[in-house]
């Protein structure tokens, strides 16, 4: 899980930096898988160490995606006629 | 209002900002209270992104479904099209609903208590929410209805807003709502040692949205009675909480006839 979550973080950063026009949205759900299996990999103790840095990279490929990517969000609200 | 922020040469969108900055500030003090509690940080991060990764899904699939006629499907596997149309148009409740169902079902699927996590931390919601608020109105998105009045603002051409028109600041009145809705959990979260923290958060939200929908003017906000579709969710929300409220009242009530 360790190494997952590495690989995915440095992917997201990847994104995050060159592709977060068009790509930032997978660049982000990656981001966000990475850290979930960092903190999955966290617990066991053996591999704490590459899951730690894979979750630090993940982290920071969300901020990048997120910055750089989300002009602006969360602000439709439901456009839809019901009645 | 500023669509974009400029940092070192490099042009940032202040939504995305304001959202990072929230982020940022929130996951601080949530680690903050869970290592003083000495609460696993590792569990709180597993249902924090699983939450996350479903609050996304959410909002973008309740903006799907609401706006499925407008969507031109057929052009869907172009990329540039593609990136466009996930780049805007997220629905907030869908977001939160879908982000709750995913991290509850995170918690149960680690053996999690999600409960003793939400009471910890659910006052940092509205906070960060707040954050993303002050990010719509530096972009001019979830604007307000044409106002002339204390506080009015005109927003320049570049943002989502209609330019050359003075408008209520909707967006900075919910954002002070918010910070309130924040403070008044954290106290009672002192005053009622950590109970009902989600379903105060569901009334308090539920009717600063009731309130705050009725003053907005973007898009196409979709109604039923008289009543938007955001507004029939925040009085969903209300009956929720107040609904928790009465039966966990009732079960510690007849909780304590049984002992005595």
């Amino acid at each position: 899980m360790g190494v997952a979550a590495l690989v995915l973080g440095i992917i997201s950063i990847i994104i995050g930096i060159f592709f977060a026009g068009a790509l930032g949205w997978a660049g982000a759900i990656l981001a966000i898988i990475g850290i979930v299996l960092g903190a999955l990999g966290k617990k066991n103790p053996e591999s704490k160490g590459i899951a730690t840095a894979g979750m630090v990279c993940s982290i920071i490929g969300l901020i990048l995606c997120l910055l750089l990517y989300i002009a602006c969000a969360a602000c439709v609200g439901a456009a839809v006629t019901l009645g | 209002m500023h669509v974009y922020l400029e940092f070192f040469g490099h042009k940032v969108a202040s939504y995305g900002f304001f959202i990072a900055l929230g982020g940022i500030i929130v996951n601080l003090i949530a680690v903050y209270i869970f290592s003083k509690r000495k609460m696993d940080i590792n569990d709180f991060t597993i249902i924090e992104s699983i939450g996350l990764l479903g609050a996304f899904i959410g909002a973008k699939a309740l903006y799907l479904f609401v706006s499925f006629k407008d969507i031109e499907w057929y052009r869907i596997t172009n990329l540039s099209y593609l990136a466009q149309l996930m780049q805007t148009g997220f629905v907030f409740y869908g977001g939160f609903i879908g982000g709750i169902i995913a991290a509850i079902i995170a918690s149960k699927a680690n053996k999690i208590d999600f409960r003793s996590y939400a009471d910890e931390v659910i006052f940092l919601v509205p906070l960060a929410h707040a954050f993303g608020r002050v990010g719509c109105f530096m972009a001019g998105c979830c604007y307000g209805m044409p106002y002339d009045g204390p506080f009015s603002v005109v927003f320049p051409e570049n943002s989502f807003a209609i330019h050359g028109v003075k408008l209520f600041p909707v967006q900075l009145f919910e954002a002070a709502g918010l910070v309130i809705t924040c403070l008044v959990l954290l106290l009672l979260k002192k005053l009622l040692s950590k109970r009902f923290q989600v379903e105060f958060y569901l009334i308090l939200y539920g009717v600063l949205r009731l309130i705050t929908e009725r003053y907005r003017y973007d898009a196409a906000r979709g109604s039923l009675f008289g009543i938007s579709t955001s507004q029939w969710i925040s009085i969903f929300m209300i009956i929720i909480g107040l609904a928790s409220i009465g039966i966990q009242l009732t079960k510690s009530k007849s909780k304590d006839c049984l002992t005595v």
